[in-house]
């Protein structure tokens, strides 16, 4: 039998979008910050119901877009001008209209590179271990049927007893307590 | 549910809100004001009303392009689906019914052929060569391209785009009342008969605007030639057109029943189809210049230098920061596609870019201008000229807004637009 760790949070189990979201609307409004959402598909209205405003992915992603193509149109200036000077049809060196497409092309590379491994890095993956997996309703519905709301024990207003009566406010399904 | 979520219901009124009226006052005041404006500036330019006419050119290609792009983009709406089309479809109509404007429009145009186009003045290109009125490459082209360039091919093309145009208009709106009378089962039907005319009607508005481009605009330097010509003038009206209708949806939004069924997901929505309409403007603009500079043919080349030199550069490259740079970086935002005021701001920028646009495309055809950006009062005609023919235009067009309910109700997709945003995956 391994060691008891502690209580990672409260897992509360909706039917259906809308209960979740005026739970987590309810929670949020009560003082509750460390929480999340767990849905089968992207529900805005419960990321914006727990107060997630901004992700940093859109910024992760303009600045690897400007990144491309500041290195694409420096490394066609550089060869073009200093490095190996050809003169093509009598075109000037720096024929910035040339040097336009490899430009947006590394735009779009570095700028789709850098949001998908941007948002894998601010999603914190790839992560080996959490601590949800252990509630067994979690793994069988959290990617087909089922909307959760976990109330994390971090969160200074959590109180087992208390966060559960209020969770029980809402009628889920279940609420499980779950184990680091 | 008593918790905010539930769905909404569609309102009972659906007509269009009283304001609209006000609207078309507004609309007719500022057309009539300008065409004060425009008709003193005719007196005093002095240039025997030539300044005049190209800008009713410019003035009719944007009001051509809403009425027409209208239309297109009705059909484009009906051929991909999605909630966003139910919201325009009801603003589209009524631009598509704008087209009998155009056609007033048009006339001037036809009957003053001769003070704008090159080929309808010197229809003789061998004789006004050998009188040095024309050069030797205008004089060889309008011989070459006589088949094309003549005054009843460019009569004829037009009557027969505008006719084909008409009977597509009067298609899509009579049958989209009579699939409103009809009952739900019956929806299939309705999708499959405006799938299988936008199919067509897609196909031939890009032919035909294709020729309309090229006999109107392009024709006005008939030495020079560019296949992509009507594709630009084609992705220029979606720009418009999508400007304009986010923009009539928002005004509308202040009310009934805009107000229940513009959900800020479809704004949204509205605002990446802006976005990627600014990227290809651009991509097509540009890669028709990258061809012609990589090319570098005397036969090409003299069309840019025209529009780049003398001045020019400085039109040009404005153009490029109103039409590509300042739209393209501000859509980048997530919140600017999310908040109306913001959204607005973007949309009068990209109108007043097709504006700025035309007046860079027609001007430096004529020898005065070509190579030469100077001041003269007539060109103040580009300012007065086509204000007052979208003014007019536009009382027009809020007219037809009010003349049908602003929502189509026989479709799925009222259900699904009026459920809570989060219901939607």
């Amino acid at each position: 039998m391994p060691m008891r760790e502690g209580t990672y949070g409260l897992l509360a189990e909706f039917d259906t979008p809308s209960q979740l979201v005026h739970a987590a609307e309810n929670a949020y409004s009560a003082g509750y910050r460390r929480m999340d959402c767990y849905t089968p598909y992207p529900l805005e209205e419960a990321a914006a119901a727990i107060g997630f405003h901004k992700d940093y992915v859109s910024l992760v992603c303009l600045l690897g877009g400007l990144m491309g193509v500041a290195a694409m149109f420096s490394l066609e200036t550089w060869i073009s001008v200093w490095s190996y000077p050809l003169n093509i049809a009598g075109r000037p060196y720096f024929s910035w209209p040339a040097f336009i497409v490899p430009a947006y092309e590394w735009t779009i590379l570095y700028a789709g590179l850098s949001a998908a491994f941007g948002m894998l890095a601010l999603c914190g993956l790839p992560k080996v271990y959490h601590p949800l997996f252990n509630a067994p309703n979690f793994r069988s519905g959290a990617t087909s049927d089922k909307f959760f709301l976990c109330l994390e024990s971090v969160d200074p207003k959590f109180d087992l007893g208390e966060t559960r009566s209020f969770l029980e406010g809402f009628t889920p399904a279940s609420i499980v307590e779950v184990e680091y | 549910m008593a918790n905010g979520h539930h769905a909404k219901t569609l309102p009972a009124e659906l007509n269009a809100p009283a304001f609209v009226a006000g609207w078309r006052m507004k609309a007719l005041a500022v057309g009539a004001a300008f065409s004060v404006i425009a008709i003193i500036l005719g007196f005093l330019s002095g240039d025997g009303w030539n300044h005049f006419l190209r800008a009713w050119l410019v003035g009719l290609m944007l009001c051509f392009g809403f009425a027409v792009g209208g239309m297109a983009l009705l059909m484009v709406q009906y051929l991909s689906g999605g909630k966003w089309g139910l919201l325009v479809r009801r603003p589209l109509e009524a631009m598509s019914r704008t087209l009998p404007v155009a056609f007033v429009y048009f006339l001037p145009i036809g009957f003053f052929m001769k003070k704008l186009y090159l080929w309808a003045q010197y229809p003789d290109g061998k004789a006004a060569y050998s009188q040095h009125l024309i050069n030797a490459e205008q004089a060889h082209a309008i011989i070459f391209k006589k088949g094309i360039l003549n005054p009843t091919t460019f009569w004829a093309t037009s009557i027969v785009c505008f006719l084909i145009w008409a009977g597509f208009g009067f298609l899509l709106n009579s049958w989209s009342l009579k699939r409103d009378a009809d009952t739900e089962p019956n929806v299939p039907y309705w999708q499959k008969k405006f799938e299988n005319i936008s199919g067509i009607g897609v196909v031939t508005y890009s032919i035909l605007l294709t020729a309309c481009a090229i006999l109107w605009v392009m024709s006005l330097d008939p030495t020079w030639y560019s296949t992509v010509y009507g594709l630009q003038f084609l992705v220029g009206q979606g720009y418009a057109v999508l400007a304009l209708v986010i923009l009539t949806l928002i005004g509308l939004s202040n009310a009934e029943p805009i107000r229940t069924i513009f959900r800020v997901t479809e704004q949204h929505d509205l605002g990446k189809l802006c976005f990627a309409f600014t990227m290809l403007n651009m991509y097509l603009a540009f890669a028709s210049f990258l061809i012609i500079w990589s090319g570098n043919s005397p036969e090409e080349i003299p069309w840019y230098l025209d529009r780049i030199r003398g001045g020019w550069g400085v039109i040009a490259t404005l153009d490029v920061i109103f039409h590509w740079l300042i739209p393209f970086s501000l859509l980048l935002s997530r919140d600017l596609k999310r908040i109306k005021g913001r959204l607005v701001v973007v949309c009068c920028i990209m109108l007043f870019a097709r504006l700025w646009d035309t007046f860079w495309l027609v001007e430096p055809n004529f020898a005065d201008a070509r190579r030469n950006l100077h001041f003269s009062v007539g060109i103040l005609e580009y300012i007065a000229v086509p204000a007052a023919m979208i003014a007019f235009w536009m009382a027009y067009y809020f007219t037809q807004l009010t003349t049908r309910p602003l929502v189509a109700t026989n479709d799925p997709h009222v259900a699904e637009i009026l459920e809570p945003e989060h219901a939607h995956a």
